[in-house]
């Protein structure tokens, strides 16, 4: 157990390094920088910029002096929004995308889990086909036309919800609809296979010849099982809802790591842009690896190595 | 672990999700506020020497305020922090006396001390100010910014020695003034001043704090941070705490209007150095002396501003609490706004405006009108053919403004054939020649290229967005249909068009410009030999020498009539092709007031107020068709 995660650790500083490295790299190969402008600034005033920022120095050295202050946790100035640090910019919108990721969970789960085993138990029925017909669009569909159908409904034709913004739970349900809406796909297509697989073994067979209701079968008896592949891939899932919300964010106007991410990029913002990509490969990294602890404690079969 | 207790942890963590959520959420609930707007992206800062764009404009003259402000609907100059000004007779002496009740947001009273110190750290290169150059009007302005470059032996000069690393960033250093003896040229850029101060010679060495910490200098040379033509040279001058006397290096017209404008604003200086910079931007820190404060900020969602209780105007600001939400997405700002959760957004997604400019009746919070700016295609004018002006002025006479003003710019976009758009008083507005496909296809011929044969493949270059790539498309076909030429269009994104730009890798490329003040000047002065600006390789000797005369003369109407002159070079040249104006985009709320269409689309808030009867015209809707 020692030695895993002490392995762990090391190839997370690995991956980690190696990420920073090739991100810092590939952004600046990229042509123009965060001071371009429609107006082509002066000569002098560029240089003072430049200078300002160590842009002015080789490639190699500003690479050193930039992986110096990330290593001591310092994570620098954005480039785009003078007023902030990167760290302050993380710990704004960090929370934010964690309340939008949580209720796009917990839709995801819930929707998913009542459809998967409603489709399992209705096997063969139109509701069935109707339910996988909806996961197969929900999988198909990306989120901005999601969230572009839901804001025609609920927030122009059946004035439901806000159409954008962050402040009360009124303006999460939507973005975390759409967000979630995908995973739910996913969730309800693979709780349905499990269920489907466990309603066919023999255990469940004795249980119903030993007279247990169909409720009770299928919640405690047939359920417990089937949630072992539902929850494995709950990391991905997780991983993926907060690292994916970009899209969803910048539509719905959520001041989250998302929307951020979008617009260092957009904007060359070199080191807001690095800061979040090294935290979406933190938590991709620490995502996985709790999946493999939580493998370890749902199942006793699988040892950690 | 049994599967009871089991199923407990899951639902545990489930719930503790749920609570998360709500939790993060409680606490962001806010009292609405009196007037919301759209302000685009989230601003690069507050500070106003810092800044150039326009969502930072708008929020940079919410909370300050200039010797000057612009009049909301003339943009005439009106008394901000100086109640009366005087200038002199040829026009290059400014005296302003500030009014004894403008106060800053602790209380204190803002006086020319204050303005003298904003200017400097505004031209200190160590600021690096993207808008630097709106300063260098004033004399030696330019040189001070310069640093190291800007003096020569024999200049005054001050020495801003270092100070430890660990001091507060905004800190100045001690000064030292002396008379610059020689400069000595090191590796690279780098260089050494040798300096008289009291009869004493010493060099000294520009360095960074940390350096200057950590090494002693070497043999007979000493540390300093900077060394800069002497301040007391430039023409900013505290005569006492209410009079300041600035002079120009040109008599420049537009000068009281660049006060106006937020490079020039004050800042705090006791905020700045107690706090440091970026830490005094921070809501619970800053002092400003404009009508609003902030209250806080949200990154990437929202500053909220309440009105000022020390502002001097205070009984005439009439909205108490106004939200700038920074949304980027054009169409959530329009959903936000139709749904009532905004009351101005300042642009609207072209599929949409095209419903919405249509609707029968028309709408009352719509009245797109056209502005001081200018779009246009660059002339790469080193590279054959395009170095004949015959070929230029048939690619301009060959195109179809209106067709493409009519098809694919739906806000009412008028054609244009100048670069000085209209809008400025008294200037006469010049035109090139207007569309003529017989003209150009007979031009065309006597280049040698009769019917376009022979004629090589051009190329139009556009940075990556629908719109531009529509038009070159457009353009592309009207000039194949005209003079049967083979044309293809190239986008590139922000970063590498402006590159190629910069290097001349274009035929034609999309350029756009909006004025940064309303003067012709700040159109004709990019076409210039030596601006920046000037990616075309178009140079005219006498084009340089009008704008040059123009500079210096003082009488505003013989002024006009060279620059006419100059425009007029231009527009018979062609370095560059107009295509149309810009119009605003505003959709402001019928209840609002005190919004007014202007010729630099520039609205501040300061003005605006609500009126629910809306009994009173709306000013906003003038000259509507």
């Amino acid at each position: 157990m020692t030695s895993f995660m002490v392995r762990r650790l090391l190839w997370m500083a690995i991956t980690l390094l190696v990420v920073y490295t090739v991100s810092f790299f590939l952004m600046r190969s990229v042509p123009g920088g965060p001071f371009d402008r429609e107006r082509v600034l002066e000569p002098e005033i560029m240089k003072n910029i430049e200078k300002r920022y160590n842009l002015d120095k080789p490639l190699y050295q500003q690479y050193l002096i930039e992986l110096g202050k990330v290593v001591r946790g310092d994570l620098g100035y954005s480039y785009k929004i003078n007023d902030y640090t990167v760290n302050e910019v993380i710990a704004e919108g960090l929370p934010i995308s964690v309340a939008l990721g949580s209720l796009a969970l917990i839709f995801a789960t819930t929707l998913g889990l009542v459809a998967g085993v409603t489709s399992a138990v209705l096997r063969g029925t139109w509701g069935d086909v109707l339910l996988m017909l909806i996961a197969t669009l929900g999988i198909a569909l990306p989120n901005f036309v999601i969230a572009g159908i839901c804001i025609i409904l609920f927030v122009f034709l059946l004035p439901l919800f806000p159409a954008a913004g962050w402040g009360d739970f009124n303006q999460l349900v939507l973005p975390a609809f759409c967000l979630g809406a995908p995973y739910a796909a996913y969730i309800a297509r693979i709780a349905r296979t499990s269920m489907l697989d466990i309603l066919s073994q023999d255990h469940i067979r004795t249980a119903r010849a030993k007279g247990v209701g169909p409720l009770r079968l299928i919640l405690v008896h047939a359920l417990r099982g089937a949630l072992l592949p539902v929850v494995s891939f709950l990391g991905p899932a997780v991983a993926g809802i907060l690292t994916g919300s970009l899209v969803v964010e910048q539509i719905f106007a959520i001041p989250g790591l998302g929307s951020h991410f979008v617009q260092a990029a957009l904007q060359k913002d070199y080191t807001l842009a690095m800061g979040l990509v090294l935290l979406y490969t933190l938590l991709l990294y620490v995502m996985n690896w709790l999946v493999d602890l939580s493998y370890a404690l749902l199942d006793p079969r699988v040892e950690l190595e | 672990m049994s599967s009871t207790s089991r199923t407990l942890v899951a639902c545990f963590l489930l719930g503790s999700l749920l609570l998360i959520v709500v939790w993060s959420t409680l606490e962001g609930g806010l009292p609405p506020a009196d007037f919301t707007f759209i302000n685009e992206s989230e601003v690069k800062s507050v500070d106003p020497a810092l800044i150039s764009g326009q969502p930072e404009g708008r929020i940079a003259t919410s909370i300050f305020e200039g010797v000057v402000r612009n009049d909301p609907e003339t943009l005439e100059p009106i008394p901000g922090v100086a109640k009366s000004w005087e200038i002199s007779e040829d026009r290059l002496v400014y005296t302003f006396f500030l009014r004894d009740n403008a106060r800053w947001s602790d209380g204190l009273l803002v006086t020319a001390y204050d303005f003298a110190y904003s200017w400097r750290r505004f031209l200190d290169p160590r600021t690096a100010a993207e808008y630097a150059y709106q300063a260098w009007y004033i004399k030696n302005a330019h040189d001070y910014s310069l640093g190291g470059s800007g003096i020569q032996p024999g200049d005054p000069v001050e020495i801003e020695l270092n100070l430890p690393p660990t001091a507060i960033n905004t800190l100045r250093g001690e000064v030292l003034h002396g008379k610059l003896i020689r400069i000595i040229p090191r590796r690279d850029e780098e260089r050494d001043f040798l300096v008289e101060i009291d009869g004493k010679e010493i060099t000294y060495r520009p360095t960074d704090d940390s350096e200057a910490a950590r090494n002693d200098p070497p043999e007979g040379v000493a540390w300093c941070r900077q060394v800069l033509l002497d301040f007391r040279e430039v023409g900013i001058k505290v005569i006492d705490e209410l009079t300041m006397q600035i002079t120009l290096e040109n008599p420049t017209p537009y000068f009281l209007g660049l006060l106006g404008f937020y490079p020039l604003y004050p800042v705090n200086q006791k905020c700045l150095e107690t706090y440091g910079a970026p830490q005094w931007t921070k809501a619970d820190n800053i002092v400003t002396n404009g009508a609003y404060k902030i209250v806080f900020r949200r990154i990437r969602d929202r500053i909220r501003m309440i009105k000022s209780e020390y502002y001097w105007n205070r009984e005439n600001v009439r909205l108490e609490l106004v939200d700038a939400l920074a949304v980027e997405s054009l169409t959530t700002a329009l959903n936000l706004y139709l749904t009532d959760k905004a009351d101005w957004i300042g642009d609207v997604p072209p599929p949409a405006m095209r419903e919405l400019i249509r609707e029968e009746p028309p709408r009352n919070d719509l009245n797109p009108v056209p502005y001081l700016s200018s779009y246009f295609y660059f002339v790469n004018t080193q590279i054959k053919p395009l170095d004949d002006v015959r070929i230029r002025r048939a690619l301009s006479m060959a195109l179809d403004r209106e067709e493409i003003t009519s098809k694919l710019l739906p806000a009412g976009e008028p054609p244009s054939l100048s670069l000085v758009s209209p809008g400025i008083e008294n200037y006469r507005t010049q035109t090139a020649d207007a569309e003529n496909p017989e003209l150009a296809r007979q031009l065309f011929a006597e280049a040698g290229y009769p019917e376009g044969h022979g004629f090589p493949r051009l190329e139009i270059l556009t940075n990556t967005h629908e719109a531009h790539q529509a038009i070159a498309e457009l353009i592309r076909k009207q000039w194949q249909r005209v003079l049967g030429i083979t044309v293809k269009t190239r986008n590139e994104e922000w970063g590498a068009y402006n590159a190629s730009l910069r290097l001349g890798k274009y035929d034609l490329a999309r350029r756009g410009w909006i004025a940064d003040y309303s003067d012709p000047n700040t159109f004709l002065d990019m076409f210039t030999t030596n601006s920046e600006q000037n990616s075309t390789g178009w140079s005219n000797a006498k084009y340089d020498e009008l704008l040059e005369l123009a500079q210096i003369e003082p009488d505003p109407d013989k002024r006009f009539r060279l620059l006419e002159q100059a425009e007029r070079i231009l527009l018979d040249e062609l370095p560059m092709i107009p295509i149309y104006t810009y119009v605003s985009k505003n959709m402001v709320k019928p209840y609002v007031r005190g919004f007014y269409n202007n010729v630099r689309d520039d609205h501040p808030v300061w003005a605006m107020w609500i009126d629910r009867s809306q009994e009173s015209p709306n000013p906003f809707l003038r000259g509507r068709q």
